[in-house]
């Protein structure tokens, strides 16, 4: 059970970034759970359906975030959200990632940004290919 | 004018394109590139790192510039969940991961100061550009001669960390192993000091880390993942596409 209860509290450190992408959704915030502080992890259950355990509330830059997880078995099965804070930064402020194809291209340009290369091995970069035109 | 030095290990390319002369200004450039080596890196013994790390000088006997360095640091280390890490268990002190960014960034400031007004600044890789339009591409993770994209920066800083030019160098702090989530984090911000230090803490993170750097004000990220999957943010200003405006 500690083994589980570690891996609870990596996900729910792990959710707290993740909600903050994540577009609102009818601008509408659940708050599902009254309770504000209790100690984590606060309480697990277990039924037919899993184990369930309420994250610790994790005071955020933009309000309380609070998860509730249900295991099957050690596998994370559901994830809910207890409290999300209702702040409309939240919503003006989620970025969107969006999905690409990988593209292979030549083109024309001034410089180059890529992982850190070495004097050695500047010799074969692009970067010196256009260093190099002057 | 065009100049290309090693320092630190890795290549500096400076491109001026201002009309007059800015060789004492690029003299400077390059010199504080080599001073902040000399100060700063893990790798010389006798650099103000190495003698914090050995207990010859305590946290509050530092530099204003290395407690600079170190705040920022902290900052990351914090805000990546402990990923980000420059105090690994078992090894030395390295924050070069910050004083790469931060250094070129305060060596690109000399030139502004100098009053140039149209250049490019290559570090190894990170870029800082300033009265472009410039065009900057990204390195294609597979192919060393292709790019991923082109990206169109008329005032700011791109900073890449990937994993096909030094093998697996950075490490998750929270795990102790190589981060292998991603195979390459671009960033696009203000000033290379936050670029590069949110590029290399995403990198840390691994696959969490693009949202991560995503949600970052004024950062805009193109990432490749480790199965080749490409995710970026909307305002990322790809030459060619409305965005580019950055």
């Amino acid at each position: 059970m500690k083994r589980a209860i570690s891996v609870v509290a990596l996900s729910i450190a792990g959710l707290v970034p993740v909600w903050r992408y994540e577009p609102s959704i009818g601008g509408t915030t659940t708050s599902a759970s009254t309770s504000t502080t209790e100690p984590a992890p606060s309480s697990s259950a277990t039924s037919s359906s899993g184990t369930v355990v309420k994250g610790t509330t994790i005071d955020t830059d933009k309000g309380p975030v609070q998860v509730q997880v249900t295991f099957d078995g050690d596998e994370i099965a559901a994830v809910k959200m207890l409290q999300q804070p209702n702040h409309p930064q939240t919503t003006a402020a989620v970025p969107v990632l969006i999905a690409e194809t990988l593209k292979a291209q030549s083109a024309d340009i001034d410089t180059v940004s890529g992982a850190t290369i070495t004097s050695d091995g500047y010799k074969e970069s692009l970067q010196a290919a256009i260093d190099a035109k002057g | 004018m065009h100049r290309v030095e090693h320092v630190m290990g890795f290549p500096v390319s400076l491109r001026v394109d201002d009309e007059g002369d800015f060789a004492a200004a690029a003299d400077a450039v390059f010199g504080r590139l080599r001073e902040a080596d000399a100060r700063f890196s893990p790798f010389r013994a006798d650099s103000e790192v190495s003698r914090l790390d050995r207990g010859e000088l305590s946290v509050s006997e530092v530099s204003p510039d290395l407690a600079e360095v170190l705040a920022l640091c902290e900052e990351y280390r914090v805000a990546t969940g402990g990923a980000f890490d420059v105090r690994l268990p078992g090894r030395g002190l390295d924050p070069c991961a910050v004083v790469k960014g931060w250094s070129v960034q305060r060596a690109a400031d000399l030139l502004s100061a100098a009053g140039a007004r149209r250049f490019v600044l290559n570090a190894g890789g990170d870029v800082v550009a300033v009265g472009g339009p410039w065009r900057v591409g990204v390195r294609h993770p597979d192919h060393a001669d292709r790019l991923c994209t082109v990206l169109e920066i008329t005032d700011g800083a791109v900073a890449t960390s990937a994993r096909y030019e030094r093998g697996d160098h950075i490490v998750d702090g929270r795990t102790g192993r190589p981060a292998t989530g991603l195979l390459s984090v671009t960033v696009v911000a203000r000033t290379l000091t936050e670029a590069d230090s949110v590029a290399t803490a995403a990198f840390a993170m691994g696959a969490e880390g693009a949202a991560w750097a995503a949600a970052r004000p004024g950062c805009e990220v193109f990432v490749v993942d480790a199965e080749r999957a490409v995710v970026r943010t909307p305002g990322l200003p790809v030459a060619g596409e409305p965005s580019a405006t950055a």
